[in-house]
């Protein structure tokens, strides 16, 4: 969290008074652009990448969901097994500056190494513009933007919403599904799951 | 099969009751703890898993909201037992940034029942193991895992309750959501999903803090604020649907609970339209507009006030005269003597409020939907009353003495009448004139009601020490006794002429009692005032006798006259009164044509967006009387109202309606009279001071009609 009870009870008020307005993201609607910074100071921008297929998967090195599926090589397995069909993939850490979880670009890509992370990209969500467009709740949570840049997919990574590494085995992949129905030129079986997790952390609204 | 002998063996080594091993996770402490000190065959206990959780970490819900995972316990048992769901107690609200968790911290119990397996051996001991999974957040989250086991030992009798665990356990189960007889139904509206819940358990329910905690973490978005339209059967919750609303999509059913009112119920809503009664009211007040803000101090400050001001509203008109001949009666006394009296009539004000709150207290524990004023809504109680008016008139007039013979008639007036006398006047002035409320007493006696007891008789306590200050002050005045008229034959007639009065208060509550119990009763009250008379006077005949044969004996004429009286009285008590014409009371006058008021009535009013005066009346409340005759029913008021295209609606309490006594409520009050305007449009209404003039009424429907603009 990072920030106290009453910080979050202001933001839920602000976010509350722009109500149903402000309906997050929208299957087989255009996809919110943004413009974020990687681990390498580079500009990403979803604009940039219409005509290819874009994943973005939000994860936290504090999170255990997170590190079910980094220590048992599952998120990388899936990240290359994409990257090998054309697609981006960005890796989404939101986290404030002043949050014991925020990591500097030199962490992040130390990080990259480390894990072995396939990921086209580590983008450094630190003023939480991204998380907030996307309304990302959980760390994983899995988005999946097609070649027009509409959302096609939104959710968890799998239907296993526990931390223990046994849960993995059997799982039904739902970022795999849809870019198989992607390729295969099939509607999305689940275009829209829950995702489950530790919870995006937020910096306050100022 | 070794390992469970060898835990049956360790098992043994405890004795009599259950026993259970705390273990410390990291975060949080857990323990199997049992409702029982053992099981017997085939029986059903609750084992509850007993969480201590660190200050600022919490655990799940069964829906953990937006991040999060639900607590679960895999158990271990031995053959042929079994072990059931968890009693889910509601969860909090945990927000995290922009999201919102469901879940637990501090301590908390998630009861489990266990049943025994039929061919338990008594006088083993069982060894029930579960595997707890926690996940444990504060800024980061931690899984934690504990291995946990309880012995119960087996009983041939089920076994005594646990001295430690048995009340929490208790607790924990009655307070759980339980399932209700609740109708509930949703449909998309716009980019919302309106839930429309109504049933009896939301009948008169406080609202304002109402939450649907869906049980499938698809369905809404846990996050954003759940919009609230009040209906006259339930309420109509606003939610932003959840991913599972995507594309069109529309879930079987919202099941979860809803958390109103310090309670929790169980529902499942299908998809269609809402059910009847379900809005239609406008969303409740803010708490600080009901004067839910107030404390103690204020609260009492203001009761203290209105009972000041008690005094003066026309409330008071038919105790008015027994105040008066009290007063009178100081004239010839001395300073100490007119003391005591004054102070024996601010103890029975005193204890008449303290009495009346006591019970009226009581009654709404008990769940009975009353409010202020609830003793002049019973039938029995406005004839009994209507009968001792008359015993006091008949009195006044002369026909029979309370208390002293008629010797000292005349001679020694200003002792006449003995302390007793002005406790029983001071008692008689609350329970006839005090029902009504005053400027402030509304607030404060509407405040008073939501508080715990000992607040709430503080607040009566300093409404009765206002109700009774006057008076009792004038006797603490010594130029102001010294200025009354020293007793004489003046007071013989003034006390004659006060009689009058006292036969108008009897005929007011008569009108009252028909009111509520129709015509029949009329036939009856008149008949036992007539009884009543003619006991008073045969009471009278045997004072008068006894003053002239002075033998001191009491002769049959007296004993024929107090069995009259109690025939009377109990001819007015039992048997019960029927129901009045339907609300004779709410019949239109000429000038201001009006309907009666119900909320389904004013619900769709209100829908329609139309302007609605609603007058919240009863005919024991004289107040009310007043301002109906002084203001409301008169002519440039009913224009006012026809030119503003206001439609009059009367709510009459003159009997008990839970109803009106709920909407009361909904505005901090617990009495009448109140007075709503609802402006044109969905705005919150105006509420008009408690003492009308046709100009403030006038003003305030012109602004209500304005508003549409």
């Amino acid at each position: 969290m990072g920030f106290t009870r009453r910080t979050a009870l202001v933001a839920l008020t602000a976010l509350g008074i722009a109500g149903p307005a402000l309906a997050g993201p929208q299957i087989d609607q255009p996809a919110p652009d943004f413009q974020a910074t990687d681990a390498s100071d580079r500009v990403r921008a979803l604009a940039d990448d219409r005509g290819r297929i874009v994943v973005l998967e939000w994860t936290s090195d504090a999170c255990p969901y997170s590190h079910k599926h980094y220590d048992s090589g599952n998120m990388q397995r899936l990240q290359a097994k994409a990257r090998r069909q054309g697609v981006v993939w960005f890796t989404v850490m939101t986290a404030p500056r002043t949050s014991a979880e925020y990591m500097t670009p030199p962490e992040v890509r130390a990080w990259k190494r480390k894990v072995g992370s396939h990921a086209t990209a580590v983008l450094i969500d630190s003023d939480g513009r991204l998380a907030r467009a996307y309304e990302a709740k959980t760390t994983p949570h899995m988005f999946v933007i097609d070649r027009d840049g509409r959302l096609v997919y939104m959710g968890g990574i799998d239907d296993r919403p526990f931390t223990d590494p046994k849960s993995l085995k059997g799982a039904d992949n739902y970022v795999a599904d849809a870019l198989a129905d992607l390729e295969a030129h099939r509607p999305i079986a689940h275009p829209v799951t829950r995702p489950y997790g530790c919870s995006v952390k937020y910096p306050p609204l100022s | 099969m070794m390992r469970w002998l060898a835990a049956m063996l360790a098992a043994l080594a405890f004795c009599g009751a259950a026993r259970a091993q705390a273990v410390d996770t990291g975060h949080l402490t857990a323990e199997l703890v049992s409702q029982t000190q053992g099981i017997a065959p085939g029986q059903t206990v609750y084992v509850a898993l007993r969480q201590k959780i660190q200050d600022g970490w919490h655990t799940y819900w069964r829906n953990a909201g937006d991040s999060g995972e639900a607590t679960t316990l895999a158990w271990t048992l031995p053959a042929g037992w079994k072990a059931g769901a968890f009693v889910w107690p509601t969860p909090r609200r945990l927000p995290v940034g922009p999201l919102v968790n469901y879940g637990y911290e501090g301590e908390v119990l998630l009861p489990v029942p266990v049943i025994a397996a039929a061919d338990a051996r008594p006088g083993q001991t069982a060894v029930l193991t579960a595997k707890a999974s926690f996940l444990v957040c504060k800024e980061i989250c931690v899984p934690e895992d504990a291995r946990l086991q309880i012995a119960l030992p087996v009983t041939a009798a089920p076994a005594p309750p646990d001295p430690r665990w048995a009340g929490p356990i208790a607790k924990a189960l009655a307070a759980a959501p339980r399932s209700a007889a609740l109708t509930a139904a949703f449909a998309r509206r716009g980019q919302a999903v309106a839930l429309g819940i109504v049933g009896g358990p939301l009948k008169g329910a406080d609202v304002r803090d109402a939450y649907f905690y869906p049980y499938d973490s698809t369905v809404i978005d846990h996050a954003k604020p759940q919009g609230l339209d009040r209906g006259p059967a339930g309420l109509t919750l606003t939610l932003v649907p959840g991913y599972a609303f995507q594309g069109g999509a529309q879930p079987k059913a919202l099941a979860g609970v809803l958390a109103i009112d310090g309670k929790a119920y169980e529902l499942t809503a299908a998809p269609g339209p809402l059910p009847a009664g379900a809005g239609g009211l406008g969303p409740p007040l803010p708490k600080a507009a009901l004067g839910g803000s107030l404390s103690l101090l204020p609260a009492a400050l203001f009761a203290f006030l209105g009972g000041l001001i008690l005094n003066l509203m026309p409330c008071v008109f038919p105790v008015l005269a027994m105040k008066a001949a009290s007063l009178a009666a100081h004239g010839g006394r001395e300073q100490a003597q007119a003391r005591r009296h004054g102070l024996a009539f601010g103890a029975g004000v005193l204890a008449a409020f303290l009495a009346l709150a006591a019970a009226l207290i009581a009654l709404k524990a008990a769940g009975a939907a009353v409010g202020w004023g609830f003793q002049l809504q019973s039938p029995p109680v406005v004839a009994v009353l209507a009968l001792l008016m008359t015993a006091v008139a008949l009195n006044l007039s002369g026909v029979f003495e309370v208390g002293t013979s008629l010797q000292g008639a005349g001679s020694s007036l200003a002792a006449r009448g003995g302390l007793a006398g002005d406790v029983f006047t001071g008692v008689l002035a609350v329970v006839v004139a005090a029902p009504c409320t005053a400027p402030f007493m509304g607030a404060a006696v509407g405040w008073a009601l939501t508080q715990p007891p000992a607040a709430a008789l503080a607040v009566f306590l300093a409404l009765g020490l206002g109700f009774a200050a006057p008076f009792v002050a004038v006797t603490f005045v010594p130029g102001l006794l010294a200025r009354l008229p020293r007793p004489g034959p003046w007071m013989e007639v003034f006390r004659r002429v006060l009689a009058f009065p006292m036969y108008a208060a009897a005929a007011w509550l008569v009108w009252v009692l028909t009111i509520q119990a129709g015509e029949a009763a009329l036939a009856r009250i008149l008949a036992a005032a007539i009884v009543l008379a003619f006991a008073a006077w045969l009471l009278g005949l045997e004072q008068r006798r006894q003053a002239v044969a002075a033998d001191g004996r009491r002769g049959a004429l007296g004993l024929l006259g107090v069995a009259l009286v109690a025939v009377a009285t109990v001819a007015v008590i039992s048997p019960p009164y029927g129901q009045g014409a339907a609300r004779a009371q709410a019949a239109p006058r000429a000038d201001l044509a009006g309907s009666s008021y119900s909320p389904e009535k004013l619900a769709a009013l209100r829908a329609d967006g139309k302007p609605v005066f609603v007058n919240y009346t009863a005919a024991w409340c004289v107040s009310c009387q007043v301002n109906d005759l002084v203001v409301l029913s008169t002519p440039p008021v009913a224009q006012a109202m026809k030119r503003d295209g206001f439609t009059y609606l009367k709510a009459d309490w003159t009997r008990r309606d839970p109803a009106i006594a709920a909407e009361l409520a909904r505005f901090g009050r617990a009495g009448v009279p109140l007075y709503l305007v609802y402006g044109a449009g969905g705005a919150q209404p105006v509420i008009l001071p408690a003492i009308l003039t046709q100009g403030v009424v006038i003003h305030a429907l012109d602004a209500g009609a304005a508003k549409a603009g």
